[in-house]
């Protein structure tokens, strides 16, 4: 989707176990403590930030939290829908070899 | 975790000796020494006691009120008695007064050391662990409605605190003189922690009425306001992006809404909450990681009747919104 800039995946924990950017990925991924921000999570389904310069689109899956990051002017109803649809198959791993494959640890 | 003992006693040679005769455990707890009673209640709030041996007989506070304070202050802490006045009526008085042991002098070491170790292993009963984050660990205790004693220590400061849970629900906290939320929040300031889980709550008073959830993020907000405090003025000047809010400010959001969307837009109820305020700011913070700037809003499906918007402030604007309502159409009347 256009505006997408990228995305990553938290564990639960709040270790990045998977991350991919269009453009330059932001330095100290790794070794950023994102477990405050991840705790801060806890209890929602769904969030959509809204900043001056972009928008970061969280969703809680089977496996951890999706961060998605993008512009500010991507079609979000598009973007949830989208979600709605892909991410139940990160649920059965078994039929997603590829795709478990990316999000080992 | 090493465990302390509290060894109380005058007799300074039966002290010397005792500790001595318990040193090939000092892998497993360490010895703390005090000659009387009220020496005791101070090292009881300088450090973690996970038992205390007490003789009674002793000058100021004798050992029948170091228990009786004890029973009142740190019911968790269980107290073995020795005494070389031993009566049947003592015993009793004894077990009668919260005691897990009594022992008469003279006694051989091994006894002593014998009733300590299967005391302490109580302590533990439930299961150590190691390096694990506080915060997602005591939500999980929560969630299992778990009836324990957790005995934490801070990896990085080496500091010890307790915490009572009853059915899951936090009834208090403990680290060194602190008690109630304010240890709660100090507890939950630490990243990573060994912990210890004993089965059981020996509290039953509630002295913390804080949800889990706003004391771990109150907590985070307190540690990240100490880190601030250390730096230089000029720059917190820059770094304070939240201007003063109007104080009509949910009149004024209920009017714009209204007036641009109309009054069946789904706006159940506006307020403001500081409850919020903590994740609000660690949410906002992955902004100035990805270099998109200030938090303007965020949108919050927690899964409950009503979804969430929220406005970042001095005190935290929730907007309380039913999940059906024109979601984008709002967020794009609260951005103009």
């Amino acid at each position: 989707m256009e505006g997408v800039k990228g995305l990553m995946v938290f564990s639960f924990a709040g270790d990045p176990v998977y991350e991919e950017f269009n453009q330059t990925q932001p330095e100290g991924i790794e070794s950023r403590d994102w477990r405050l921000i991840i705790e801060s999570l806890a209890g929602m389904r769904e969030t959509d930030l809204i900043f001056k310069k972009g928008r970061l689109y969280i969703r809680r899956t089977d496996i951890g939290y999706l961060l998605i990051l993008m512009g500010l002017f991507v079609p979000t109803a598009m973007m949830r829908l989208q979600c709605d649809i892909l991410l139940p198959s990160l649920k059965p791993a078994k039929a997603a070899v590829g795709i478990r494959r990316l999000f080992k640890k | 975790m090493i465990k302390n003992v509290l060894l109380v006693d005058d007799d300074h040679e039966m002290l010397i000796a005792i500790e001595e005769g318990l040193q090939i455990y000092k892998d497993s707890f360490s010895i703390l020494l005090a000659s009387e009673g009220l020496k005791a209640i101070e090292s009881l709030k300088k450090n973690l006691i996970s038992l205390v041996v007490t003789d009674l007989k002793m000058p100021g506070m004798d050992g029948f009120e170091l228990l009786a304070h004890i029973m009142e202050h740190y019911p968790d802490i269980p107290v073995i008695i020795i005494t070389g006045y031993s009566t049947p009526e003592m015993e009793n008085l004894a077990h009668e007064g919260g005691a897990v042991g009594y022992i008469a002098k003279p006694f051989l070491i091994e006894n002593l050391a014998h009733q300590i170790m299967t005391t302490l292993r109580k302590e533990s009963e439930g299961g150590t662990l190691h390096n694990v984050s506080s915060g997602m660990f005591l939500q999980l205790v929560e969630m299992e409605q778990k009836t324990c004693t957790i005995r934490l220590e801070d990896k990085f400061s080496n500091k010890n605190g307790v915490l009572f849970f009853q059915e899951g629900e936090l009834l208090d906290a403990r680290v060194n003189e602190l008690q109630g939320e304010n240890a709660a929040y100090e507890i939950f300031s630490w990243d990573q922690v060994n912990l210890s889980i004993q089965n059981g709550c020996a509290l039953t008073e509630k002295r913390i009425f804080s949800e889990m959830q706003h004391l771990i993020l109150e907590a985070a907000r307190r540690k990240d306001e100490e880190v601030i405090e250390d730096v230089p003025p000029a720059v917190i000047q820059e770094a304070q992006p939240l201007e003063p809010e109007p104080v009509d400010i949910v009149a004024a959001i209920k009017e714009k809404i209204e007036a641009q969307l109309g009054p069946s837009c789904g706006l159940e109820d506006i307020y403001q909450d500081h409850s919020w305020d903590s994740r609000v700011l660690q949410l906002s913070r992955a902004g100035v990681f990805f270099n998109i700037g200030e938090l303007e809003m965020g949108y919050i499906d927690k899964g409950e009747e009503n979804d969430f918007i929220v406005l970042p402030g001095e005190n935290t604007t929730v907007i309380s919104v039913n999940p059906k309502c024109p979601r984008d159409k709002l967020l794009q009347v609260l951005s103009e």
